[in-house]
């Protein structure tokens, strides 16, 4: 009886990676340094991390690019140093500095590596002229990749990604450098293939914006170390910054509402009194309330959640 | 992996190569100036020298070997070069691809190329110098450029190894490697001239026996017992050993992350 396929896409354990550089006096640089990372099957995660901080590092040995010094990757269910030959055909991945042969026409690049993944005749014409339209390639199919402007470039990386149709993808920086409305454009690629075909997804950005749009969950590295991974929701509230509630009050706000229950703290200027507390949802009416029944006008009340770039930078501290 | 994945994984090698080659200027210099070149000045050199038309054959014939060599070898560098160049070389890596595939694919049209050289310089050989290299018949020929093509192989993959094991700063080997087999194969020259210890190296070279028994059809004595069982067994050593170490370089590359920074 065949074995049911393993729940986590992606299982590595203490998972570290230290680089060398130069022969005879070598200069160490670690660049992973113990990281545990679980991805269930379907799910779309995002590595957020300063540069340097060991993402691409992570994602090349998942992909089977690099071998780990030390630790356990399983991916798909199969390891990442043993397995790594079957493991490559069930896996694939884009850059956001995408580079290959320069003289190679955009549907050549996609029909080359097709191949490679064992497609041929129809069945690779088909699957070649389906992601070139799907990435709306078609104007440029007989064009040199050299020829390319960066957005066309990325849409060919993003194409090639898919050229196997994996059950794995690892995207690192997929909007690098991209125009805005192209940005959009992979954005809504990228969940079209979690919500179209199921696949799993890891990818790095800078952006905090990608990441809460994309990911279900989102794991922060430094200096080779996750420090927090989680939902982008579980992390703000663990980090501690919490919702702003912002108040236009009459007269100064009382002296209690910075020890109300659920509130972290309290400050004023120009005008506006802000409370951070740990739910807005939760303490707004009852904050609400008590300044009412002690005769406080409310003027105006602004709520805003914390955004994941100030988790970063708190994470990044 | 099944013989078809197989098949197509080489395929896709011979694909790329072929296209590649179609479109660069300097693969065409490759495959005709620089061999034209070569085989007219030394053809006209035998000319001035007031050598025998046997040496001048014996000279040739090791002009025509070098070049089929060099045009066959550097294609079977183009595996991973080409790669290098247009920092590719991950996605590649990053396929279900092994280097057997990329050797064997490169190889293909280098021999491709190569038998395309040496038929053309065969007839310009013949037309400017009244020199028959096919005259010793189809048998001795496709025994001499098998072990041209044998040798070009082991180079290639070498110079593979090296690329992946030092980086760009190997690209070097590339042009460079084909004039240590020029020196002590006995290109221009029988191995006997050498002095011992070059001679020694030279006999550890398959070229130089796959020389020795072409030549022997021109009317030189052979200097060795058995050339072609020998150069043969040499090819089959070297081009395990070439393998071996082409495969320990791409694994040293991915601990090392040199396949990454070549990328970058």
């Amino acid at each position: 009886m065949p074995s049911p396929a393993p729940t986590l896409a992606i299982d590595a354990r203490e998972v570290a990676k230290t680089f060398r550089s130069g022969w005879f006096r070598p200069r160490l640089t670690e660049a992973l340094r113990g990281v545990t990372l679980q991805v269930p099957r379907g799910a779309i995660v995002g590595l957020l991390g300063p540069n340097g901080a060991g993402k691409t590092t992570l994602l090349s040995i998942l992909a089977t690019l690099l071998i780990p010094d030390r630790g356990t990757a399983r991916v798909l269910g199969l390891d990442v140093v043993r397995d790594s030959m079957a493991l490559r055909r069930r896996l694939n991945m884009a850059s956001g500095r995408p580079s290959f042969l320069w003289s190679l026409r955009v549907s050549e690049i996609i029909a080359f590596y097709g191949r490679l993944y064992g497609l041929s005749g129809v069945a690779l014409r088909v699957r070649v002229d389906k992601l070139i339209e799907q990435y709306e390639l078609k104007p440029y199919r007989r064009v040199p990749y050299s020829e390319l402007s960066t957005g066309l470039k990325q849409r060919v990386a993003l194409a090639k990604s898919l050229v196997n149709d994996p059950e794995l993808l690892f995207l690192d920086e997929p909007t690098l450098g991209l125009d805005p409305d192209v940005s959009v454009r992979v954005r809504a690629h990228i969940a079209a293939l979690r919500r179209e075909r199921g696949m799993t997804i890891v990818l790095t950005t800078h952006y905090m914006r990608e990441a809460e749009e994309l990911c279900d969950e989102v794991a922060f590295i430094k200096a080779g170390r996750i420090l927090d991974a989680g939902t982008p929701e579980a992390l703000k509230r663990r980090i501690g910054l919490g919702d702003v509630i912002a108040l236009r009050l009459e007269p100064a706000p009382p002296a209690w509402l910075g020890e109300a229950p659920g509130v972290l703290r309290c400050a004023t200027a120009d005008g506006w009194t802000k409370c951070t507390v740990d739910d807005a949802e939760k303490r707004l009416p009852d904050l609400l309330r008590q300044l009412f029944a002690e005769g406080v006008t409310v003027r105006n009340v602004r709520v805003r959640e914390p955004e994941l770039e100030e988790v970063f930078v708190e994470l990044a501290r | 992996m099944s013989w078809r994945a197989d098949l197509l994984a080489v395929w896709a090698v011979v694909v790329r190569n072929a296209l590649m080659a179609s479109r660069n200027v300097f693969f065409f210099f490759e495959l005709l100036f620089w061999p034209i070149v070569g085989v007219i000045s030394i053809g006209l050199m035998t000319r001035f020298l007031g050598i025998t038309p046997a040496q001048a054959s014996f000279v040739l014939i090791g002009t025509i070997a070098l070049s089929v060599v060099n045009v066959c070898q550097l294609e079977v560098a183009y595996a991973v070069l080409m790669d290098v160049w247009s920092k590719s070389i991950k996605h590649q890596f990053l396929a279900p691809i092994g280097i057997r595939h990329l050797t064997v694919g490169s190889w293909l049209v280098g021999m491709v190329r190569g038998g395309a050289l040496f038929t053309l310089l065969a007839a310009l050989a013949w037309w400017a110098f009244d020199f028959r290299v096919l005259a010793a018949g189809p048998r001795a020929v496709a025994v001499f450029l098998l072990g041209c093509f044998l040798n070009a192989w082991i180079v290639g993959v070498f110079v593979c190894a090296l690329i992946t094991l030092f980086g760009n700063r190997a690209e070097a080997f590339a042009w460079a490697s084909v004039n240590l087999v020029l020196v002590l194969a006995g290109i221009y020259y029988p191995v006997s001239v050498l002095p011992a210890p070059a001679a020694a190296f030279a006999r550890a070279i398959p070229l130089t026996y796959f020389l020795d028994a072409y030549r022997s059809h021109f009317g030189f004595a052979s200097e060795f017992a058995a050339p072609i069982a020998t150069g043969l067994a040499l090819s089959v050593v070297y081009a395990v050993v070439a393998h071996l170490t082409f495969y320990a370089s791409v694994q040293r590359a991915r601990r090392t992350g040199l396949l990454l920074k070549m990328s970058e």
